[in-house]
This record gives structure tokens, sequence and C-alpha cells, in this order.
């Protein structure tokens, strides 16, 4: 029986091995309804696995995952007309075109309705509704899919880093196709290991490192919990202000033998140190304070960087 | 088991196959151009006349009564040599495999035997040919009976022994009538077996199957189309086959039920081979490689080609194993023979299979994730 939660997903202690390999390690957390949930790691933490569990294509080794008020390892049947996926590395057949291929997902959703024409305008593909699969850019092919995995309009939507391996520009598209979905209040589960994307896209966001969940919560909480200081930058000093700084008890880094930084604990602090520069008679042509992002907030907590802009994954 | 899916499935793959023109030709063209090849062989075989190079040393009217007697008989289309050559290095630097040498003196050795009666008068005829070469037993073999049959003339008594013909078949049947059957059985054949096992493979790695599964597809939608996809292409291919063995070299064939019987047959036999392929082997090159493991021996050990009766007693008994073998022989006792009662025998026997392997492949066919 389907129960009704404000959680569209609800992970319980979920563990997934392969063999002695020990790929998600008991991790739960919950994904509230018309929300966007970015998972966030980098490349073998465990996203796409926990998501492929999530979404019935494998098979848990323990915990229990609910989607939609259903167990995932017993209502397969009922959950999956009521999701859309994009998975990881999507691809399609090469010689069929952007229409006949939503077309074809919509038959075996058994949708009669579907507005096909919708789906093509929301995902820009307007001028390609003839190209076949083949001869579509990364970027363009990453937009069919999320268009087919809208095909049935789900409740809840899949994305396996759907941005992967593309340029700046067809990120950004697909970001735009992203924000649209965001405003319809779908919830969408995305997997990524581009902070920026996190940030942009997501109402919350859980970062998984090895297999476990270190941290989850909104971008800005994420990032006030864990990044309590400010950086101060002042840019082309003279050489007095380092020892200005240091004799003011803060800890200054010389960097590029013009610039310094500083960590300050809070705002007032900024003031203190440019007065004291100021009367001193030093000078800096230029500052800059701000707060940490998330991509420092995740190297802070898992000490890897999350970035694998490798050339092979970029001519994925 | 939902209709609109298997359709939608069906008609995505057809598209599919007719867009990629290299995999029509393949599938189409490459049996005709096979019939069209082995067809011109074994057409001319049933007509053939070897190449007979004849140095007449005698240049007697007799000797060249002789020429004109082998040439007669209908297998020979002689070539004079100069009776100035030497005859063993004109053979060397023509290339001919055999020259037939009438000696000097065999009008007078012929006068002696048919005036005097003496039966002591003889000559050799030599046959100066190139071991080497695959057609000079027969030539010599057919030059020795025509030799003999003059013989047998000369003596003026009637043969004592007579031979007569009976065929088998109610019909006189070429060779190529045995030779189409085959054909269609390896065509269809490679169709579901690589078929299977490339589609299957090139969707599995590109994700395909990965995606589909998170749809309400099921497997058994899926193995359905695919069959039925195969089933579509087989029958195209046979029809295309057939028309070209009409249409060129005029077969005699009966179709009927049991054509239909066998092609369904060979298609789930080996759709079921290339599914188990498929779920085992780990990459595309080593599923197409263990396809053609498969496929090869089967092309010419089961008959397709030639009649198991002209291998080796240990190779007959292994084609015997062979499922192919069943379905050519089926194919042959319905189109060529007539016989139902062996078309249903052998139809049985590659039922048994089909069922056996179709279900281990539809067990084998992985469609979620371990």
């Amino acid at each position: 029986m389907t129960k009704e939660t404000e959680y569209a997903i609800e992970v319980d202690k979920l563990t997934k091995r392969y063999g002695d390999l020990l790929a998600v390690n008991a991790i739960s957390f919950t994904v509230r309804k018309g929300e966007v949930f970015a998972f966030l790691g980098p490349n073998g933490a465990g996203k796409t696995t926990t998501v492929e569990v999530i979404e019935t294509i494998r098979t848990p080794t323990s915990g229990k995952v609910t989607l939609l008020g259903m167990d995932v390892t017993k209502k397969k049947h009922d959950i999956v007309p009521r999701i859309g996926v994009l998975p990881q590395g999507f691809s399609s057949f090469d010689r069929i075109t952007v229409r006949e291929t939503l077309q074809y997902y919509s038959r075996l959703f058994c949708c009669i309705n579907t507005d096909i024409d919708g789906l093509i305008e929301l995902v820009n593909l307007k001028d390609k509704t003839k190209e076949q699969y083949k001869n579509l850019s990364g970027g363009l092919k990453q937009l069919l899919g999320i268009a087919i995995a809208l095909v049935n309009d789900p409740e809840v939507v899949f994305l396996d880093e759907p941005t992967t391996g593309l340029d700046p520009r067809a990120r950004h598209e697909v970001w735009e196709v992203l924000l649209g979905l965001k405003k319809k209040e779908k919830t969408v589960f995305l997997t990524t290991h581009y902070m920026e994307e996190a940030e942009l896209l997501a109402d919350t966001v859980a970062i998984i490192s090895k297999g476990k969940v270190i941290a989850m919560g909104s971008p800005g909480k994420l990032i006030e919990n864990n990044a309590n200081y400010l950086a101060l930058t002042l840019q082309s000093v003279d050489e007095k202000v380092f020892e200005i700084v240091r004799k003011m008890g803060f800890e200054p880094v010389l960097n590029n033998h013009k610039d310094i930084q500083i960590r300050v604990e809070q705002t007032d602090d900024v003031q203190k140190i440019l007065n004291a520069i100021k009367d001193a008679g030093a000078l800096y042509l230029g500052l800059d304070v701000r707060k940490l992002n998330l991509e420092e907030v995740f190297l802070k907590l898992t000490g890897e960087a999350l970035h694998e802009d490798s050339p092979e994954m970029e001519a994925k | 088991m939902t209709p609109r899916i298997i359709s939608a499935n069906l008609v995505v793959k057809l598209m599919s196959i007719y867009r990629e023109k290299s995999a029509m030709f393949f599938t189409i063209a490459f049996p005709i151009i096979l019939i069209l090849v082995f067809g011109t062989i074994f057409m001319s075989q049933d007509n053939v006349e070897y190449h007979l190079c004849v140095q007449d040393l005698d240049q007697t009217k007799s000797s060249v009564q002789a020429v004109k007697t082998l040439a007669l008989n209908g297998k020979f289309m002689i070539t004079r040599v100069d009776p100035a050559v030497n005859a063993t290095q004109y053979v060397r630097d023509n290339k001919v495999n055999v020259a037939l040498v009438i000696p000097k003196g065999y009008e007078r050795s012929l006068m002696q035997r048919m005036m005097l009666n003496d039966l002591n008068a003889s000559v050799t005829i030599t046959y100066i040919y190139d071991p080497s070469s695959s057609s000079v037993i027969t030539k010599m073999e057919i030059l020795n009976a025509v030799l003999a049959g003059i013989n047998q003339k000369m003596s003026g008594n009637p043969p004592f022994i007579r031979s007569a013909e009976t065929s088998i078949l109610t019909k006189k049947y070429r060779f190529i009538e045995f030779f189409i059957p085959g054909i269609i059985a390896m065509a269809v054949m490679t169709l579901s077996l690589f078929g299977t096992v490339n589609v299957n493979m090139e969707l599995r790695q590109k994700g395909i199957i990965r995606k589909l599964s998170t749809t309400p597809i099921t497997r058994t939608d899926w193995i359905l189309s695919n069959i039925l996809y195969q089933f579509i292409l087989a029958v195209i291919s046979t029809i295309a086959m057939l028309l070209v063995s009409y249409a060129v070299f005029n077969v005699r064939l009966h179709l009927n039920a049991w054509l239909f019987a066998f092609i369904v047959l060979d298609v789930f036999s080996f759709v079921g081979i290339g599914m188990i392929l498929t779920r085992f082997a780990k990459e595309a090159q080593s599923a197409a490689a263990a396809a053609n493991a498969i496929s090869f021996p089967m092309m010419f050990l089961s008959g397709s080609f030639f009649p198991i009766e002209l291998m080796p007693g240990f190779l007959q008994t292994l084609a015997r194993i062979l499922p192919l073998y069943y379905v050519n022989e089926g194919l042959r006792a319905s189109m060529v023979f007539e016989d139902n009662m062996a078309a249903l025998k052998y139809s049985s026997i590659i039922g048994i299979f089909a069922a056996v392997v179709l279900t281990l492949g539809i067990i084998a066919t992985k469609w979620e994730e371990g």
C-alpha cells in the first residue's frame, strides 16, 4: 500500500556491496516532495550506486529505500511509471530522430497525451526534431535525455550527472532547463560533482564521500556551518602592510609577492585592518572579502578535490 | 506482455536497420551474393566440359578420327598440339593439367587389329599430366572410361553388364535446388545469431538497456520484440533469396508451411544462443568472437554448402549434433523431397533444441543490474 508522506524519497541505512567493495555504507537521508536535492561527491563516492538503487535499477545489500511511499525492492512495477530517469552517460538509438525518440519513450510509458512539442520546446530542441541522435552534440544529447526523463510527466526526476563532460555553454543550457523544472516544483534528485551546479539548483545538498553522507543541508547552511570565517584579500599592497596585519594578531599569507590573504572571524575585523593600514600611511590597490564557497567546504570536509575535469571526462 | 510496447520497440529496431545501409546490405544482399556465386559454379558443374590438349604424332586419317571421337563424347573441348613440340614442355609452359599423346604408328596398329585380326597389335596413348592439379584425376578417369568404351566397341561384342539410372525423386533436380534450402538455413542462422549478439551488446554497452529498465518495458516485452524483429528480417531475407533463385536459376522448389515453420525454429534456436552469449560475454568483441566460433563450424559442417556424405565419418557424426543440420535436412525434406514425415522428424528435433536454448536465453537475459 502506498504511504502518503511529505517525503518523495526516504533512504534508511542503505548499504550496497559489490563483492568485497563497500560502495555505499549505511547512508540515510530524505528528500522532500517538490525540492531539488543534489547528491554531491567525486567519482567513486557512491552517488550513482545510491541513485540506481532508488531508481530500482539495482538491489540494495541491506537497508530500506522508499520512493513515493513504496519499497523500491518490491514495487518496481508501480514506481517506474511515476519516475523519470536520465542515467549517467545517457545514450539512445543512433539512427532515430529527436521526435521519434520521444514518441518511442512515450509509447513505452503508454502515454497517449504526451505533449511532444511542449517537451521539445522545453529543452530547446525545436530546430533539431528531425536530427538523428548520432548527429547531436553532447549537450543536445543530454537535453534530449532530460526530455525523455520527462515524457511520462513524472513525480520524481532523477538526473545522474547531467552536465558531466559538457562544455561551459552546453552546461549552462542544461542548467536553464533544470531551473525551469525547479520553477515547476518537480522533485528532482540530482547527482553531480560540479559545485556551482549544486549551489545554483539545489534546495538541499548531501555530500557523499567514500560511501558515506558526511554533511547535508541547504547550500547556505552548509557554508555557514562549515565556514565560520571570512577571507580578506588585499591586492598590490606595499611592503609595510604585511607587518602591520601580523602585529594586529592575524596570520597574513603572501600571495604572488603583491597580494596578501587574511582569515578574519568577523566583519568588524576587516574594518579594523583597513583603518590600521590607513593610519600607518600604507597603500593597497584593491580588496576582496568573501565567505567560503561550497567547493572549499567540500575540501575542508573530505580533504578531496571535487572537480574531475580530466581530458577523458571532457572528451565524453 | 504489452503489445503496444512490443510494437514500439519493433518499429524503432526496424527503422534503425532500414537507415543503416551497410547493415541492410549484409542482411539482404550477402546471402543473395552467395546464391549467385555458388549457384553459377554449381550450374556450370551440371554441364561441365573439360579442356583437353591432344598431340597427334601419327597425323593419319585414323588418328584424326580418334580425336574427333573424343570430342564427340561431349565432355571434352579439344586443343590440338603441334606434333613438333615437346608435349611435356607444352604442359609445363601452358599450365594445362593434361595432354594426351597419340603415338606414331596408330593407324598401322589399328589396321593390323581390324583387318588382320592381330590381337597382339595395340597402341599406348600417353597422358602427360600435372599431379598438382585437383581436377586432373577426374579428367583422366573420364578419358579412361571413354577409351574403355572405344575398346569395347572395337571388340564387336555387345556389353554383358549394362547400367540403368532410377532417381528417388519424381522430378529431375539440379544441385542448385539442394543448395538453396541450405543457404536459407545458414542465412537465417547468421542473421539471428549475430543480430541478437551485436544489437544486445551495443545497447548494453551504451547503457540503453539500463535506461529501458527504468521504463515500463519488461524483459518479456524486450525479448519478444527481439524475436519478432529477427523473424521479420529472416522472412525478408528468405523472400529475397527465393526471388533471386527463381529469377536467375529457375529453381523448382516446394514452398509450403514447413518453410515458415523451419524459419521460426531457426530464429528461435539462434536468438536463444545469441541471448546466452550476450549474457556471458564481457565485451562486444568477445561476444562476436564467440558467435563466430559457433557459426563457422555450423556453416561448413552441417551440410549447408555440400552434402555431409562427402565428409569423413567422424565429421558426419559431428554434423548430426549441430542444430543447423536439422534445419538443412528439414528444409530439403520439405522443399525438395516433399517428404512430410522426414520434415516432421527434423522439425521435432530442432523444435526441442529451440525450446531449450530459448528458455536458457530468457533466463540468462539480464534486465536489472546486480
